[in-house]
């Protein structure tokens, strides 16, 4: 702990005398460049997540004896792992989706458009608003006599109303609206930086342009797919927001029971053990990514 | 493989197709979707001004009464000013930390570099409800309580993956010679930073903060966890809200949210770039 030692005390002594001992010890300069984000992360974030994993290992609330049998109980419950099965099935739909409209928006910029910045700011905008204003907004379209059903009845071809509020329409809906955007920029940063003389020598060569788009263009943009798929399966899988507000109690995803384990049932060595398991299908899925050989984290270049 | 010559006829007429009207196939899934990305948007913001305390959509008549009920709710007002609150300590420690981890996985060459950015970037992978959980546990267990200071770091914690992005992104397109030319002419390497360095990466740095900023004034899993009874955000303040009944008064604070994101991110695109922001080059 030293060196989390000495970085505290960088931030504590005066900066001119920081500046001169820093300025004569590399060594030390790099220890509190280090340090403080290391000792910050480790402390907010590492600790939560290991305290984590020994809570899901207790029977009750600490002090209590060491078991398994929080594990056993997800396991051998036909209704978790009903939930846990609902919130796979449901993310990978989710995933399908906003990864095939978002590969083909980015598509559709990237060659057809000359208005590209335009269009990316008016893609992460909603983005950037809040997450429970927009499931929001759906509420108010899909509910029973909202928006779209107004519109709809006001065509010739329904005279019932939708009401796609609280059913697993509204959650695909939901979860597409939110990870278009995740699911457009990946794409759209590997097929701009795709070299499209080759699509241009696929199409000389006598491929049209569908061809070329599977042999050229899809494959060359492989690492932007795994990308996407990541960004938007992880969250899906761990989300309560979106179920709980437009998919009701018929469509309840493990983020939903977490969330009641904590603010409902007070039981957090059973809420622990949700968690793990999500964290666990995580790991699985960043694993397989990085196996496919996808460079998920950008190291940077060896600069200097 | 030799597809049947049906098969392949069909193809070519789907190739030829797509090859005549590509574009304006292009055009027409950009006009889709965009419209699907800001509908929702327009609803909220036209449904602020509805007249009706019970949704209905067309309203009869258009009125400001929501923004003036808003203004006179204390509660909301409070979440507002507490949003804002930990806002002011949560971006400059989140850009703070993220920027000596940039700097850091850029300049030095040290043991866990990599693990370093790993660790920098899993806030953003790890789903948000099992870190704020974790969090739960974690300041329970330690006794350290829930409350204003712990949803500050919340917070921080989710501002890192995003603020070391964008300032590690500028560091690496950032011309190095020009901090030689300076240690060259004898300028410390703390003097350089601040001459040399920090002046060329201050506008991704500003760019990240107000998007940190935009980070934390969103932020509901975290919060909604870690807080007490007493610290109500803005987003916790409508979750609780959307709990009971919807009232129009919702549409007012989507509004808010609306603004302070286009703001933001408006202000944070004209600073760098907009692929800085989007893109993980």
């Amino acid at each position: 702990m030293s060196n989390n030692e000495r970085a505290v005390g960088r931030v504590s002594s005066s900066f001119r005398k920081a500046s001169d001992t820093l300025r004569d010890r590399p060594r030390l300069r790099l220890a509190a460049i280090v340090g403080i984000p290391v000792a910050f992360l480790a402390f907010f974030f590492i600790g939560p997540l290991l305290v984590m994993l020994w809570f899901s290992f207790q029977s009750g609330m600490p002090p209590a004896p060491t078991t398994l049998d929080n594990y056993i109980q997800i396991i051998s419950s036909d209704l978790y792992f009903g939930i846990i099965w609902r919130t796979t099935v449901i993310t990978v739909q989710t995933t399908l989706l906003a990864t095939v409209l978002g590969y083909t928006l980015a598509y559709s910029i990237v060659r057809f458009s000359r208005r590209a910045t335009l269009l990316l700011v008016l893609i992460i905008l909603p983005f950037w608003t809040n997450y429970i204003i927009r499931m929001y907004a759906w509420i108010n379209i899909l509910q029973s006599g909202g928006v779209l059903d107004t519109i709809m009845m006001a065509t010739p071809l329904y005279s019932e109303p939708l009401s796609l509020l609280y059913s697993q329409t509204a959650v695909l809906i939901g979860f597409t609206y939110i990870w278009l955007p995740l699911g457009t920029l990946p794409f759209y940063a590997s097929l701009t930086n795709m070299d499209t003389d080759l699509i241009d020598a696929a199409k000389d060569l006598g491929a049209g342009p569908l061809k070329a788009f599977a042999t050229v263009t899809l494959p060359m943009t492989m690492n932007g797919i795994v990308v996407g798929i990541i960004l938007v399966a992880i969250p899906t899988f761990g989300s309560f927001i979106t179920p709980a507000l437009l998919g009701g109690t018929d469509n309840v995803m493990i983020g939903m029971t977490i969330e009641s384990q904590f603010m409902e049932a007070f039981n957090w060595p059973f809420g622990a053990a949700l968690s793990v398991i999500v964290s666990f299908m995580v790991v699985v899925a960043l694993l397989v990514a990085l196996l496919s050989g996808t460079d998920l984290f950008d190291k940077p270049e060896e600069s200097q | 493989m030799k597809l049947p010559a049906p098969v392949r006829h069909g193809i070519n007429l789907v190739e030829l197709f797509v090859h005549r009207h590509g574009s304006k196939l292009g055009f027409g899934v950009i006009g889709v979707l965009l419209l699907f990305l800001w509908a929702p948007i327009f609803v909220v913001s036209f449904m602020s001004f509805a007249d009706r305390e019970v949704l209905n959509f067309p309203p009869d008549e258009l009125t400001i009464q929501w923004y003036v009920s808003f203004l006179g709710n204390q509660q909301a007002l409070d979440a507002l000013y507490t949003t804002l609150h930990v806002a002011a300590f949560a971006t400059p420690i989140g850009i703070g930390i993220s920027i000596l981890i940039a700097y850091a996985i850029d300049r030095y060459d040290f043991p866990g570099r990599t693990a370093l950015q790993v660790l920098a970037t899993l806030p953003m992978i790890i789903p948000l409800i099992v870190v704020a959980v974790a969090m739960t546990m974690f300041f329970g267990q330690l006794g350290l309580g829930s409350g204003f200071w712990m949803v500050v770091f919340a917070h921080s914690i989710q501002i890192i993956p995003f603020g070391t992005l964008i300032i590690l992104s500028t560091l690496l397109s950032f011309d190095k010679t020009l901090e030689e030319a300076s240690k060259d002419l004898g300028a410390n390497e703390l003097e350089t930073f601040y001459q040399i360095t920090l002046p060329n990466i201050l506008p991704s740095i500003i760019a990240a903060t107000l998007l940190g900023f935009t980070i934390s004034f969103n932020e509901f899993v975290y919060t909604y966890f870690v807080k007490d009874t007493a610290t109500n955000t803005l987003p916790t303040y409508i979750w609780d809200r959307l709990q009971h009944s919807a009232s129009p008064e919702v549409n007012v604070i989507s509004v808010i949210f609306l603004g302070v994101a286009v703001l933001m991110v408006l202000l944070a695109v004209l600073i760098t770039n907009v692929e800085r922001i989007a893109i993980r080059d």
